[in-house]
Protein backbone atom coordinates (compact mmCIF):
# COMPACT_ATOMS: atom_id res chain seq x y z
CA UNK A 1 0.00 0.00 0.00
CA UNK A 2 1.13 3.54 -0.54
CA UNK A 3 2.66 4.72 2.30
CA UNK A 4 1.29 8.40 1.66
CA UNK A 5 -2.26 6.94 1.98
CA UNK A 6 -1.56 5.63 5.10
CA UNK A 7 -0.03 9.37 6.40
CA UNK A 8 -3.05 10.71 5.17
CA UNK A 9 -5.48 8.85 7.12
CA UNK A 10 -3.44 9.17 10.12
CA UNK A 11 -3.02 12.89 9.12
CA UNK A 12 -6.54 13.83 9.08
CA UNK A 13 -7.62 12.23 12.36
CA UNK A 14 -4.68 13.42 14.49
CA UNK A 15 -4.76 16.48 16.87
CA UNK A 16 -1.24 18.91 16.27
CA UNK A 17 0.75 18.16 18.89
CA UNK A 18 0.75 21.77 19.80
CA UNK A 19 -1.54 24.02 23.10
CA UNK A 20 -4.42 24.74 21.42
CA UNK A 21 -4.86 28.61 21.46
CA UNK A 22 -7.54 30.72 23.00
CA UNK A 23 -10.43 33.13 21.37
CA UNK A 24 -8.15 36.02 23.48
CA UNK A 25 -4.76 34.51 22.57
CA UNK A 26 -5.59 34.53 18.60
CA UNK A 27 -7.09 37.87 19.60
CA UNK A 28 -3.90 39.59 20.96
CA UNK A 29 -2.43 38.76 17.82
CA UNK A 30 -4.14 40.70 15.04
CA UNK A 31 -2.68 43.68 15.96
CA UNK A 32 0.94 42.72 16.24
CA UNK A 33 3.30 43.86 13.62
CA UNK A 34 3.81 41.73 10.80
CA UNK A 35 7.10 40.95 9.90
CA UNK A 36 6.39 39.63 6.27
CA UNK A 37 9.34 40.12 3.03
CA UNK A 38 6.87 42.45 1.34
CA UNK A 39 6.96 44.80 4.48
CA UNK A 40 10.59 44.64 4.80
CA UNK A 41 10.73 45.59 0.98
CA UNK A 42 8.68 48.68 1.82
CA UNK A 43 10.73 49.87 4.78
CA UNK A 44 14.10 48.96 2.76
CA UNK A 45 12.87 50.78 -0.46
CA UNK A 46 11.50 54.03 1.19
CA UNK A 47 15.23 54.02 2.74
CA UNK A 48 16.80 53.40 -0.43
CA UNK A 49 14.18 55.87 -2.40
CA UNK A 50 15.63 58.78 0.87
CA UNK A 51 19.02 57.66 0.72
CA UNK A 52 20.14 58.97 -2.42
CA UNK A 53 18.48 61.90 -2.07
CA UNK A 54 20.24 62.73 1.12
CA UNK A 55 23.96 62.46 -0.55
CA UNK A 56 22.57 64.24 -3.82
CA UNK A 57 21.26 67.37 -2.10
CA UNK A 58 24.35 67.51 0.11
CA UNK A 59 26.66 70.66 -2.36
CA UNK A 60 23.75 72.46 -1.46
CA UNK A 61 23.97 71.67 2.56
CA UNK A 62 27.60 72.77 2.33
CA UNK A 63 29.30 76.11 3.32
CA UNK A 64 28.09 78.68 1.13
CA UNK A 65 32.06 78.27 -0.24
CA UNK A 66 31.19 74.91 -1.01
CA UNK A 67 28.47 76.39 -3.49
CA UNK A 68 30.81 79.33 -4.32
CA UNK A 69 33.47 76.38 -5.67
CA UNK A 70 30.41 74.95 -7.78
CA UNK A 71 29.77 78.00 -9.26
CA UNK A 72 33.05 79.11 -9.86
CA UNK A 73 33.23 75.87 -11.68
CA UNK A 74 30.31 76.94 -14.35
CA UNK A 75 28.69 73.68 -12.80
CA UNK A 76 25.53 75.49 -11.57
CA UNK A 77 23.79 74.54 -14.94
CA UNK A 78 24.92 71.27 -15.33
CA UNK A 79 23.57 70.34 -11.86
CA UNK A 80 20.48 71.91 -12.57
CA UNK A 81 20.39 69.43 -15.82
CA UNK A 82 21.01 66.76 -13.65
CA UNK A 83 18.59 67.58 -10.93
CA UNK A 84 15.86 67.89 -13.26
CA UNK A 85 15.98 64.60 -14.93
CA UNK A 86 17.44 62.65 -11.65
CA UNK A 87 13.90 63.39 -10.39
CA UNK A 88 11.63 62.99 -13.03
CA UNK A 89 13.31 59.74 -13.12
CA UNK A 90 12.88 58.97 -9.39
CA UNK A 91 9.00 60.30 -9.80
CA UNK A 92 8.46 57.48 -12.57
CA UNK A 93 10.37 54.90 -10.14
CA UNK A 94 7.66 55.69 -7.17
CA UNK A 95 4.77 55.62 -9.13
CA UNK A 96 5.62 52.31 -10.71
CA UNK A 97 6.69 50.97 -7.38
CA UNK A 98 3.45 51.81 -5.56
CA UNK A 99 1.85 50.01 -8.56
CA UNK A 100 3.55 47.07 -8.17
CA UNK A 101 3.14 47.06 -4.24
CA UNK A 102 0.19 47.31 -4.39
CA UNK A 103 -0.48 44.85 -6.67
CA UNK A 104 0.85 42.04 -4.08
CA UNK A 105 -1.81 40.23 -2.84
CA UNK A 106 -1.46 36.87 -0.10
CA UNK A 107 -4.80 35.84 -1.90
CA UNK A 108 -2.91 34.91 -5.19
CA UNK A 109 -1.37 31.74 -5.77
CA UNK A 110 2.13 31.20 -4.77
CA UNK A 111 3.70 31.20 -7.92
CA UNK A 112 2.26 34.75 -8.49
CA UNK A 113 2.39 36.42 -5.48
CA UNK A 114 6.22 35.40 -5.89
CA UNK A 115 6.81 36.91 -9.39
CA UNK A 116 4.89 40.14 -8.27
CA UNK A 117 7.23 40.43 -5.19
CA UNK A 118 10.19 39.75 -7.49
CA UNK A 119 9.30 42.72 -10.00
CA UNK A 120 8.51 45.25 -7.57
CA UNK A 121 12.13 44.39 -6.35
CA UNK A 122 13.18 45.06 -9.68
CA UNK A 123 12.30 48.51 -9.51
CA UNK A 124 13.88 49.33 -6.89
CA UNK A 125 16.87 47.38 -8.16
CA UNK A 126 16.51 49.49 -11.53
CA UNK A 127 16.19 52.68 -9.20
CA UNK A 128 19.32 52.45 -7.57
CA UNK A 129 21.56 51.12 -10.68
CA UNK A 130 20.31 54.56 -11.56
CA UNK A 131 21.18 56.90 -8.48
CA UNK A 132 24.40 55.62 -8.36
CA UNK A 133 25.32 55.92 -11.64
CA UNK A 134 24.04 59.43 -11.57
CA UNK A 135 26.20 59.80 -8.51
CA UNK A 136 28.42 58.63 -10.24
CA UNK A 137 28.15 60.52 -13.13
CA UNK A 138 28.05 63.51 -10.71
CA UNK A 139 31.30 63.09 -9.17
CA UNK A 140 32.56 62.50 -13.25
CA UNK A 141 30.70 66.04 -14.01
CA UNK A 142 33.34 67.54 -11.38
CA UNK A 143 35.97 65.93 -12.53
CA UNK A 144 35.36 66.74 -15.78
CA UNK A 145 34.91 70.61 -14.66
CA UNK A 146 37.73 70.76 -12.78
CA UNK A 147 40.15 69.33 -15.82
CA UNK A 148 38.78 72.35 -17.79
CA UNK A 149 39.10 74.89 -15.35
CA UNK A 150 41.82 76.67 -16.34
CA UNK A 151 41.79 79.29 -13.77
CA UNK A 152 41.52 76.88 -10.91
CA UNK A 153 43.68 79.01 -8.68
CA UNK A 154 40.97 81.62 -8.70
CA UNK A 155 38.07 78.67 -7.97
CA UNK A 156 40.03 77.03 -5.22
CA UNK A 157 40.49 80.59 -3.09
CA UNK A 158 37.69 81.09 -2.27
CA UNK A 159 37.54 78.31 -0.53
CA UNK A 160 40.61 78.65 1.11
CA UNK A 161 41.41 82.44 1.11
CA UNK A 162 45.00 82.96 2.20
CA UNK A 163 46.13 81.58 -0.91
CA UNK A 164 48.30 84.14 -2.72
CA UNK A 165 51.43 83.18 -4.11
CA UNK A 166 51.15 79.71 -6.35
CA UNK A 167 53.63 78.51 -8.44
CA UNK A 168 52.27 76.64 -11.59
CA UNK A 169 53.70 73.72 -10.82
CA UNK A 170 52.08 73.30 -7.68
CA UNK A 171 48.37 74.29 -9.08
CA UNK A 172 48.63 71.61 -11.58
CA UNK A 173 49.85 69.27 -8.32
CA UNK A 174 46.57 70.38 -6.34
CA UNK A 175 44.33 70.31 -9.81
CA UNK A 176 45.54 66.71 -10.21
CA UNK A 177 44.81 65.62 -6.13
CA UNK A 178 41.11 67.00 -6.41
CA UNK A 179 40.29 65.25 -9.43
CA UNK A 180 41.60 62.11 -7.73
CA UNK A 181 39.94 62.99 -4.84
CA UNK A 182 36.85 62.96 -6.09
CA UNK A 183 37.40 59.76 -8.68
CA UNK A 184 38.08 57.94 -5.67
CA UNK A 185 35.38 59.28 -3.27
CA UNK A 186 32.59 59.10 -6.09
CA UNK A 187 33.55 55.31 -7.23
CA UNK A 188 34.51 53.88 -3.44
CA UNK A 189 31.09 55.20 -2.75
CA UNK A 190 29.09 53.73 -5.21
CA UNK A 191 31.08 50.41 -4.57
CA UNK A 192 30.08 50.88 -1.18
CA UNK A 193 26.33 51.62 -1.67
CA UNK A 194 26.05 48.70 -4.24
CA UNK A 195 27.31 46.13 -2.30
CA UNK A 196 25.69 46.83 0.93
CA UNK A 197 22.56 46.98 -1.48
CA UNK A 198 22.78 43.59 -2.69
CA UNK A 199 23.91 42.23 0.57
CA UNK A 200 20.65 43.73 1.96
CA UNK A 201 18.37 42.10 -0.67
CA UNK A 202 20.46 38.64 -1.49
CA UNK A 203 20.16 37.79 2.47
CA UNK A 204 16.59 39.39 2.52
CA UNK A 205 15.26 37.20 -0.73
CA UNK A 206 17.36 34.15 -0.69
CA UNK A 207 14.36 31.82 0.36
CA UNK A 208 11.55 33.66 -2.19
CA UNK A 209 14.45 32.86 -5.21
CA UNK A 210 14.68 29.22 -4.30
CA UNK A 211 11.52 28.32 -4.35
CA UNK A 212 10.13 30.85 -7.04
CA UNK A 213 13.14 28.73 -8.92
CA UNK A 214 11.74 25.58 -8.01
CA UNK A 215 7.87 26.56 -9.13
CA UNK A 216 9.22 27.90 -11.99
CA UNK A 217 11.32 24.82 -12.82
CA UNK A 218 8.05 22.82 -13.01
CA UNK A 219 6.89 24.77 -15.85
CA UNK A 220 9.94 23.92 -18.05
CA UNK B 1 -12.68 47.25 11.19
CA UNK B 2 -15.84 47.29 12.91
CA UNK B 3 -15.52 44.47 16.30
CA UNK B 4 -17.90 41.81 14.47
CA UNK B 5 -15.29 41.63 12.18
CA UNK B 6 -13.24 40.70 14.36
CA UNK B 7 -15.08 38.99 16.56
CA UNK B 8 -16.01 36.68 13.36
CA UNK B 9 -12.97 36.39 12.28
CA UNK B 10 -11.34 35.21 15.87
CA UNK B 11 -13.91 32.68 16.46
CA UNK B 12 -13.60 31.12 12.69
CA UNK B 13 -9.60 30.92 13.29
CA UNK B 14 -10.16 29.38 16.54
CA UNK B 15 -12.56 27.12 15.47
CA UNK B 16 -9.94 26.33 12.41
CA UNK B 17 -6.84 26.42 13.76
CA UNK B 18 -5.71 23.29 13.59
CA UNK B 19 -4.94 23.89 9.99
CA UNK B 20 -2.42 26.65 10.84
CA UNK B 21 -1.09 24.39 13.17
CA UNK B 22 -0.14 21.59 10.94
CA UNK B 23 1.21 24.24 8.48
CA UNK B 24 3.57 25.78 11.17
CA UNK B 25 5.14 21.90 12.30
CA UNK B 26 5.46 21.08 8.47
CA UNK B 27 7.58 24.56 7.78
CA UNK B 28 9.57 25.21 11.77
CA UNK B 29 11.34 22.90 13.90
CA UNK B 30 10.86 24.80 17.15
CA UNK B 31 8.04 25.89 19.52
CA UNK B 32 9.39 29.60 18.97
CA UNK B 33 9.19 29.89 15.42
CA UNK B 34 6.02 27.60 15.56
CA UNK B 35 4.36 30.39 17.40
CA UNK B 36 6.15 33.28 15.34
CA UNK B 37 5.02 32.07 11.92
CA UNK B 38 1.42 31.17 13.88
CA UNK B 39 1.09 34.64 14.55
CA UNK B 40 2.51 36.17 10.74
CA UNK B 41 -0.15 33.97 9.40
CA UNK B 42 -2.94 35.04 11.75
CA UNK B 43 -1.89 38.81 10.84
CA UNK B 44 -2.01 37.94 6.93
CA UNK B 45 -5.15 36.20 7.38
CA UNK B 46 -6.40 39.01 9.27
CA UNK B 47 -5.32 41.72 6.98
CA UNK B 48 -7.02 39.92 4.03
CA UNK B 49 -9.92 39.12 5.84
CA UNK B 50 -12.22 41.85 4.65
CA UNK B 51 -11.41 40.13 0.98
CA UNK B 52 -13.06 37.20 2.15
CA UNK B 53 -16.42 36.96 0.80
CA UNK B 54 -17.83 33.61 2.31
CA UNK B 55 -18.47 31.80 -1.25
CA UNK B 56 -15.47 29.32 -0.44
CA UNK B 57 -15.27 27.61 3.09
CA UNK B 58 -13.01 29.66 5.84
CA UNK B 59 -10.75 26.61 6.31
CA UNK B 60 -10.17 26.30 2.24
CA UNK B 61 -9.52 30.25 2.00
CA UNK B 62 -7.05 29.53 4.63
CA UNK B 63 -4.91 27.59 2.92
CA UNK B 64 -3.87 29.58 0.47
CA UNK B 65 -2.90 32.79 2.40
CA UNK B 66 -1.29 30.20 5.37
CA UNK B 67 0.59 28.22 2.55
CA UNK B 68 1.91 31.85 0.71
CA UNK B 69 3.09 32.90 4.35
CA UNK B 70 4.83 29.70 4.83
CA UNK B 71 6.26 29.60 1.73
CA UNK B 72 6.74 33.26 0.39
CA UNK B 73 5.90 36.30 3.09
CA UNK B 74 7.88 34.50 6.34
CA UNK B 75 11.35 36.02 6.30
CA UNK B 76 13.27 34.15 9.20
CA UNK B 77 15.24 31.13 7.96
CA UNK B 78 14.57 27.86 9.57
CA UNK B 79 16.96 26.03 11.68
CA UNK B 80 18.60 22.87 10.22
CA UNK B 81 16.82 20.37 10.21
CA UNK B 82 19.29 18.04 11.31
CA UNK B 83 19.85 19.96 14.40
CA UNK B 84 16.46 18.97 15.50
CA UNK B 85 15.48 17.57 18.70
CA UNK B 86 11.90 18.62 19.21
CA UNK B 87 9.04 16.70 18.28
CA UNK B 88 10.21 14.12 16.13
CA UNK B 89 6.68 12.90 16.42
CA UNK B 90 4.32 15.41 15.10
CA UNK B 91 1.03 14.00 16.98
CA UNK B 92 -0.10 13.48 20.14
CA UNK B 93 -0.48 9.86 20.29
CA UNK B 94 -2.99 8.90 22.34
CA UNK B 95 -2.62 5.48 24.68
CA UNK B 96 -5.68 2.99 23.20
CA UNK B 97 -4.88 3.03 19.53
CA UNK B 98 -1.13 2.98 20.26
CA UNK B 99 0.19 0.72 17.93
CA UNK B 100 4.01 0.75 17.83
CA UNK B 101 5.26 -0.64 14.42
CA UNK B 102 2.62 1.34 12.88
CA UNK B 103 3.52 4.57 15.04
CA UNK B 104 7.11 3.98 14.08
CA UNK B 105 6.83 3.93 10.56
CA UNK B 106 4.86 7.31 10.33
CA UNK B 107 7.15 9.11 12.30
CA UNK B 108 9.19 8.16 10.56
CA UNK B 109 7.04 9.41 7.09
CA UNK B 110 6.49 12.41 9.31
CA UNK B 111 10.56 13.00 9.99
CA UNK B 112 11.00 12.34 5.89
CA UNK B 113 8.56 14.50 4.48
CA UNK B 114 10.28 17.33 6.76
CA UNK B 115 13.47 17.24 5.30
CA UNK B 116 11.54 17.98 1.56
CA UNK B 117 12.05 21.48 0.67
CA UNK B 118 9.51 23.94 0.93
CA UNK B 119 7.17 23.70 -2.49
CA UNK B 120 7.16 19.54 -2.21
CA UNK B 121 6.00 20.46 1.49
CA UNK B 122 3.07 22.42 0.04
CA UNK B 123 2.24 19.68 -1.97
CA UNK B 124 2.19 17.04 0.41
CA UNK B 125 0.31 19.00 3.12
CA UNK B 126 -2.25 19.47 0.27
CA UNK B 127 -2.19 16.03 -0.44
CA UNK B 128 -2.76 14.72 2.83
CA UNK B 129 -5.32 17.09 3.76
CA UNK B 130 -6.94 15.50 1.00
CA UNK B 131 -7.03 18.46 -1.61
CA UNK B 132 -7.61 17.33 -5.17
CA UNK B 133 -4.78 18.31 -8.09
CA UNK B 134 -6.92 21.03 -9.28
CA UNK B 135 -7.08 22.85 -6.14
CA UNK B 136 -3.18 21.88 -5.42
CA UNK B 137 -2.52 23.26 -8.92
CA UNK B 138 -4.83 26.49 -8.36
CA UNK B 139 -3.16 27.27 -5.18
CA UNK B 140 0.66 26.71 -6.45
CA UNK B 141 0.18 28.52 -9.83
CA UNK B 142 1.22 25.41 -11.69
CA UNK B 143 -0.73 23.28 -13.78
CA UNK B 144 -2.31 20.36 -12.95
CA UNK B 145 -0.11 18.08 -15.00
CA UNK B 146 2.65 18.92 -13.30
CA UNK B 147 1.32 18.75 -9.82
CA UNK B 148 0.45 15.37 -10.60
CA UNK B 149 4.29 14.66 -11.84
CA UNK B 150 5.66 16.88 -8.93
CA UNK B 151 3.71 14.53 -6.74
CA UNK B 152 4.95 11.12 -8.10
CA UNK B 153 8.77 12.55 -7.81
CA UNK B 154 7.94 13.19 -4.28
CA UNK B 155 6.62 9.95 -3.39
CA UNK B 156 9.56 8.44 -5.15
CA UNK B 157 11.64 11.04 -3.31
CA UNK B 158 10.03 9.91 0.07
CA UNK B 159 10.62 6.26 -0.72
CA UNK B 160 14.69 7.07 -1.33
CA UNK B 161 14.93 9.02 2.02
CA UNK B 162 13.27 6.16 3.70
CA UNK B 163 14.87 3.03 2.36
CA UNK B 164 17.88 4.37 1.65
Amino acid sequence: MDDLELLKKDWQKKEINHPKLSYNDIHGMLWKKSSSIVKWILIISIMEILLPQVVYLFPSFWSSDGMLFYNNLGLTSPLLFLSVIYYGVVLYFILQFYKRYKEISVLDNAKNLMSKIIKTRKTVKNYVFFSLSMILLFFMTVVFYIYIDDDFIKTIELSAKDISEISKEKLENIKLLSMVIFTTVGVLFTLLVGFIYFLLYGLLLKKLNRNYKELRRLEV
Amino acid sequence: MSKELEHAFVTELECNQNVVHKVCTLYTNDRDAHNDLFQEITIQLWKAYPKFRGDAKFSTWMYRVALNTAITLYRKSKKNVKTLDYETVFFKIKADEYDPTEEQQLSLMYKAIKQLNDIDKALVFLYLEDKNYNEISETLGISEVNARVKMNRIKSKLKTILNP
